[in-house]
């Protein structure tokens, strides 16, 4: 079946049609155990108390860039033909597409403080584990691959919709047909890998705090944490 | 000891392959050839890009021709008088290595072409395109076909989303996955070169989305005049395409903060600051 293949054709294949099944696979087993075993380590591990300024322009861009773009995905993989239909008309196609590039680029500005705020601010730089550096690290790498498709390869909206998501749809029925993505170029193709990347490590990061977003927070009453006492005595105290 | 975990891997991943039936190393042959093969030859239908292939076991041995077909850039590069020959006929236009080809399917379009080229018509003799002349109206049909303001019948996506044309005159241009069609007309040789390409698009990326959702008939020759009317313009291309999305995106990035800016501006200002202030106030009141 696969005379003269080369190391080449193995290595897509590995990329396109294996690794996706290993992070799902996982992806299910890890986030089940992890919530059945230990539910309260379902967090984000919140650092704003320790800094809060830089913090602000790092998790507010990013938070609002990464939705916009991964419901801009997700759009993608479910409607393909209704996305292909919207961007008929090419101003519609082009405000599809600068929406999305304004998106990864607030994304991109909110990881970049994140970033500064772990190294420089000597309290989150004391929170921040080796697998958090790694989390932001894929990040950094996919937001960046992500916006040089953007610029590079455009209209990427339109070929998601023609070429990854019948791709994607594919390795969900089980029958991954990789010719829809072989051809596409090397930023496209590690863009692709950083995603199953992530999906794989998603349930051994603070990532999980996605699967428990605390929707009342959109409408409960703000509250307020606050301290009347000597912080730096309690923290001297023997018996701490 | 490694050897053999080695190739217990080995074995695992051909049964996983096997299961999932990859398409890419098991297409029927005379499909392949109609995917791979018929943009640039006929069987009995005159040149295209490519010779016409009509009896080609009899212009040259068949161990050739298989060497050839798995790689034509290495005969080439060997500097095979035969296949510079070839070269030379197709105006420069060189021959690439089909994906997932091999021996046995190498053999088996060979006899496939003979067996076509006994037929009095192949189903390969080119173009079922008419021959009726390209018309005004045609350029300006092609052109909502391409940008896709015309939907393709089949449920293709439109060309815009991945190609450019210098005479396109949106504001962000064309795609940039793939090439600049301004003279796609003339790479390809002329309208029937052209029609072959469209009819079954071979270029990897698109084939297997346009196997899936081909052009019909009625949409080939529009695009035909159209891609035809660009490359007689020869418009150059602009550079400010790319710099004009970017500066898109820039733009709406300051715009975005500054309003971010603005609706928490009370933010610090109104809860933390003001705790953090008590707090210090109440921290330096009791040393």
């Amino acid at each position: 079946m696969m005379q003269n293949a080369t190391l080449f054709d193995y290595f897509n294949l590995f990329w396109f049609a294996i690794l996706p099944y290993i992070a799902l696979f996982t992806f299910f087993l890890i986030t089940i155990q992890r919530y059945t075993k230990t539910g309260y380590s379902y967090s984000s591990l919140s650092s704003q108390f320790l800094e809060n300024k830089i913090h602000f322009w790092g998790l507010v861009p990013f938070h609002y860039g990464i939705i916009l773009i991964l419901i801009g995905h997700f759009i993608g993989f479910l409607i393909p033909k209704q996305v292909l239909i919207w961007n008929s008309n090419p101003l519609r196609l082009y405000v599809i597409e600068v929406t999305a590039f304004i998106g990864g680029l607030f994304t991109l500005i909110g990881l970049v403080n994140i970033f500064i705020r772990r190294l420089t601010d000597a309290r989150a730089k004391v929170v921040t584990s080796n697998i958090d550096w790694i989390v932001l690290s894929i990040l950094l790498f996919q937001i960046v691959t992500g916006l040089l498709v953007a610029i590079f390869n455009s209209w990427g909206t339109q070929w998601f919709a023609a070429s990854v998501a019948p791709y994607l749809w594919s390795v969900l029925k089980f029958n991954p047909n990789i010719a829809f993505v072989t051809p596409l170029p090397l930023t496209a193709k590690l863009h692709i890998i950083g995603a199953y990347t992530i999906v794989l490590l998603f349930p051994f990061t603070r990532l999980v705090h996605m699967l428990v977003i605390p929707n009342p927070y959109l409408w409960r009453k703000p509250q307020l944490v606050r301290w009347y006492w000597n912080r730096k005595k309690i923290r001297t105290q023997k018996s701490i | 000891m490694a050897l053999k975990n080695h190739s217990g891997i080995l074995f695992k991943v051909s049964i996983i392959v096997a299961l999932f039936h990859i398409p890419l190393f098991s297409q029927d042959v005379v499909q392949y050839f109609k995917t791979n093969c018929a943009s640039c030859h006929t069987i009995g239908g005159g040149r295209l890009t490519g010779p016409d292939l009509k009896n080609v076991t009899q212009r040259q041995s068949r161990e050739w021709l298989v060497k050839w077909i798995l790689d034509p850039e290495g005969i080439l590069n060997s500097g095979d008088p035969y296949a510079l020959k070839l070269q030379k006929e197709s105006r420069g236009a060189i021959m690439r290595r089909t994906p997932g080809i091999n021996q046995d399917l190498a053999n088996a379009l060979l006899n496939l072409i003979d067996e076509e080229s006994k037929k009095e018509k192949s189903q390969f003799a080119g173009t079922r395109l008419s021959d009726r002349p390209l018309l005004p109206g045609d350029i300006e049909e092609g052109r909502k076909l391409f940008t896709g303001q015309k939907a393709l019948i089949n449920g293709g996506p439109s060309c815009i989303g991945c190609h450019h044309v210098n005479s396109f005159n949106g504001i962000l241009g064309g795609g940039r996955l793939g090439p600049n069609l301004t003279r796609a007309y003339a790479r390809l040789q002329g309208r029937k070169g052209l029609s072959a390409w469209l009819i079954a698009p071979p270029g990897l990326t698109m084939s297997p989305v346009f196997k899936e959702h081909p052009l019909d008939e009625k949409e080939i020759l529009p695009l035909v005049a159209f891609l035809k009317n660009e490359t007689e313009k020869d418009a150059p291309q602009s550079s400010a395409l790319m710099i004009n999305f970017i500066l898109f995106g820039l733009g709406g990035v300051v715009v975005l903060l500054v309003l971010f800016d603005l609706i928490w501006s009370r933010r610090f200002k109104g809860v933390r600051q003001a705790l953090l202030k008590e707090s210090k106030q109440i921290f330096y009141s009791k040393r």
